[in-house]
């Protein structure tokens, strides 16, 4: 036990406002070490030095603040020196925290409430009311975000619509000779625009309101344009579904809950982008396997295989890899072997023959239409 | 912008005898170590920290500021703001959800949502913009209230806590009116609402037993207004001319009077600090005697952003000249990346690394850096600038109960509204 002199401090007793000079001294009582407090009232005040705490984060230099266990109301300033040091030495809990189980149980309660009501919001009320009010979209408000649509994209390109559209006359034709087989027995309520833009990109997409866009450079590496009909039929599922329409409007829902959640900082944002990534992923999976459905159905009812389909998804595979596992989740495409695979299974032709959807002429005009 | 002439060089607040000044202690070094190291484990926690690194950073602030000596303290915990967070997202998570997708939706079908560029788009983003807000203003004004109120009551003087009356319902209509008012009136009535609205908070804040009243008028914060109406003249009139004379040259000068603008909204914000503080008492007796200069406030937010950009900009250069040495060329980098490319080796790797970690990281230094050259030196001048009046009064002031807040500042967490400190 070490007994000290006694030292000048500030004392305040959380009653009033008011500072009071006092003298602390190290002592031994109840055979205990103490700190005893001299110079408020007539008693000396008796605090434990193994229930001290300190006051962290403390800006001012002018010496230890200290309370009586944790939640205590009272304060002591005592200034920095021997006398401090000495404090330190015999008081074990300065830095102690504890928190209470009332407070860990409310913790528990409340991280299962938020991440009940952000899931209940992103999987269950966002995309439900997405597709209702995409629903709802007059077929023209839809035309005209798609075109704007299209015009975004072809800036991000590095073009403009215009120069980016190509206008080989006769492949337009052959283009609009396919499309119409593919739909010849299908409802669709958009105006069709399938076009091709010139860009080297082995890729497609649908933007709302009946807008299909394939790059050259799938043309480029399709075999047979039975392939091309494949991927044609496959984005005009997007353009059935409305997708492009209800995935906007998801996202809108969605983005705004992760901010929340994650904050305003440097690593938030990181944390957003990727999130975001694994949510609109998710959605367009679902949306992409829905799109191939609707391609197989179209190539059975315009008698056509589907072989040259799971063709184009085996070369795409070949190129650039599969993405399985974790990564597919983050990949809005699901396993290209998978699809591949399904097409195959959904073949109705067979070994039949079929009609071919272009003639020898019209494809080496379709394959050209860039040019 | 001459308001030296008006309250005299570099002369501090007038102090007369028995009055109680207040010190300033916080210092550069500690403060960017704490700040360095808070945001730090914010960001390899991927954010969670944030809660116990704004805790800890009041902590610092608040025992740098000691009236009469006696350092205030926060006594706020992390868990806590963490729980109000929790239960405010469990709130706000579906309303705000269908807010938006249903805005959006509206936007689709009534606005062309155009590339962003053309003047119609920029209004579309602009309607759309405050449609948001005004969505979820009562929202904010409710979560601003509560904010305070948890503040407050975490915040203590002489072992002393200071409190916030519950009525935040009360303050959201008010402000919701106050705001529309003043947006009608073209900003001629925000006096009115500030001073309404500053005395409903202020006349619910106790300290202790003691409870703070505003006084004066509104219309006395019309002074306040004096460099808006010299900025609106310097845009409008030159504007009407160039109308008149078709002489576009003189809008020149209309672009002079929008800088002037941000130049006006501090002045207002200092002067109104400073009248409305002028005018506040506690129990009946203490008075406070306010003077900050909103030249000297301009210039520190201008020169401290400027200074805390410059040093975090130098520090994300630093990354992005390793990375180009590692690399050798960084427009490889695009092509590696892309599909079909060469392939990504270990130096790519490590380059995109580098350049990624110096983008986040300048990020971060600047939050870092604004603390010690905006935050801290304009707290450090309000400080100093305030003596309290009659402090004997003081003396008599006991102590007032805990006010729990389960909810802590939860809402204003997850709306994004509290507090820059």
């Amino acid at each position: 036990m070490i007994h000290s002199d006694p030292v000048e401090a500030r004392y305040f007793d959380g009653k009033s406002a008011r500072s009071h000079a006092v003298e602390v001294r190290l002592d031994a009582r109840f055979g205990a070490q103490v700190l005893v407090v001299e110079g408020y009232g007539t008693d000396e005040i008796l605090w434990p030095t193994s229930e001290l705490r300190e006051m962290t984060e403390q800006a001012r230099d002018e010496g230890i603040v200290l309370s009586l266990g944790q939640d205590g109301i009272a304060r002591l300033i005592v200034p920095h020196g021997e006398k401090e040091d000495l404090i330190r030495s015999v008081s074990p809990n300065l830095g102690k925290r504890q928190v209470s189980r009332r407070m860990w149980r409310n913790i528990g309660i409340w991280a299962g409430g938020a991440v009940a009501a952000v899931l209940l919001i992103m999987f269950v009320i966002v995309p439900g009311l997405a597709n209702t009010l995409a629903g709802m979209l007059p077929v023209e408000r839809e035309v005209a975000i798609g075109n704007q649509a299209i015009r975004q994209i072809s800036r991000f390109l590095g073009g403009t619509e215009e120069n980016l559209t190509c206008t080989g006359g006769e492949g337009q034709k052959a283009l609009e000779k396919m499309t119409a087989r593919l739909v010849a027995r299908q409802q669709i309520d958009y105006p069709l625009d399938v076009r091709v833009f010139d860009h080297g990109m082995v890729n497609a997409f649908a933007v709302p309101g009946g807008h299909v866009v394939l790059f050259d450079g799938l043309l480029k590496a399709a075999a047979s344009p039975e392939e091309v009909a494949g991927v044609l039929a496959h984005e005009l599922g997007h353009v059935v579904n409305r997708d492009p329409t209800r995935l906007t409007l998801r996202t809108a829902g969605s983005v705004g809950i992760l901010g929340m959640v994650f904050g305003d900082f440097a690593g938030g944002a990181l944390a957003l982008v990727l999130a975001e990534q694994l949510i609109s992923a998710s959605y367009s999976q679902d949306a992409e396997s829905e799109a191939d459905r609707f391609a197989h159905e179209t190539l059975a009812a315009a008698e056509l295989p589907t072989e040259p389909l799971a063709l184009f998804f085996q070369k795409l595979k070949d190129k650039y890899g599969d993405s399985e596992g974790i990564m597919s989740h983050l990949a809005s495409h699901p396993d290209l072997g998978g699809r591949a695979a399904a097409a195959r299974a959904a073949d109705t032709v067979g070994e039949a023959g079929f009609e071919p959807i272009l003639t020898e002429a019209e494809w080496t005009a379709l394959k050209a239409i860039c040019k | 912008m001459s308001d030296y002439s008006i309250y005299g060089g570099e002369s501090r607040v007038a102090t007369g005898d028995g009055d109680l000044t207040i010190d300033y202690r916080g210092r550069q070094g500690p403060l960017f170590r704490l700040a360095l190291k808070t945001a730090i484990l914010t960001l390899v926690t991927l954010g969670i920290y944030r809660f116990w690194a704004k805790t800890r950073i009041r902590k610092y602030f608040w025992s740098a500021t000691a009236p009469g000596g006696d350092p205030m303290e926060y006594t706020g915990t992390g868990l806590e703001k963490l729980l109000g967070f929790l239960i405010a997202v469990a709130f706000l998570a579906v309303y705000l959800g269908i807010l938006q997708l249903l805005l959006s939706f509206v936007g689709m079908s009534f606005f062309d949502m155009g590339d962003g560029t053309s003047p119609q788009d920029i209004v579309v983003q602009v309607v759309a913009t405050y449609a948001t807000l005004f969505a979820v203003l009562p929202f904010i004004f409710y979560a601003q209230y509560r904010a305070r109120r948890y503040i407050l009551s975490r915040t203590r003087w002489r072992g002393i806590r200071f409190g916030v009356e519950k009525a935040a319902w009360g303050y959201v209509w008010r402000a919701l009116g106050h705001t529309l008012l003043t947006i009608i009136s073209l900003g001629l009535l925000a006096p009115r609402a500030s001073f309404w609205l500053e005395k409903y908070k202020i006349d619910r804040t106790w300290y202790g037993t003691a409870r703070f009243e505003q006084g004066g008028r509104w219309q006395e914060l019309y002074p306040a207004m004096k460099h808006y109406f010299i900025a609106m003249a310097i845009i409008l009139v030159p504007g009407g001319l160039a109308l008149a004379a078709e002489a576009p040259a003189l809008l020149f000068f209309s672009v002079i009077g929008v800088f002037w603008m941000y130049y006006a909204i501090v002045y207002y914000y200092v002067n109104t600090f400073r009248i409305m503080g002028n005018a506040k008492v506690l129990d009946g007796r203490v008075g406070f005697r306010t003077a900050p200069r909103a030249v000297k406030v301009f210039w520190t937010y201008i020169l401290g952003a400027l200074l805390a950009s410059t040093c975090a900009g130098l520090v994300a250069s630093g990354f992005a000249i390793i990375a180009f040495g590692v690399m050798g060329d960084l427009s490889r980098l695009e092509t590696v990346f892309a599909p079909g490319g060469p392939g990504v080796g270990g130096r790519e790797i490590a380059a995109g690394t580098l350049l990624l970690v110096g983008y986040v990281g300048m990020i971060l230094l600047y939050g870092v850096f604004s603390m010690i050259f905006v935050s801290q030196p304009i707290l450090e001048h309000y400080v100093q600038e305030t003596v309290v009046t009659n402090p004997d009064a003081l003396e008599d002031v006991t102590q007032r109960a805990r006010d729990e807040m389960v909810e802590a500042e939860g809402f204003a967490d997850a709306l994004d509204v509290g507090a820059a400190i």
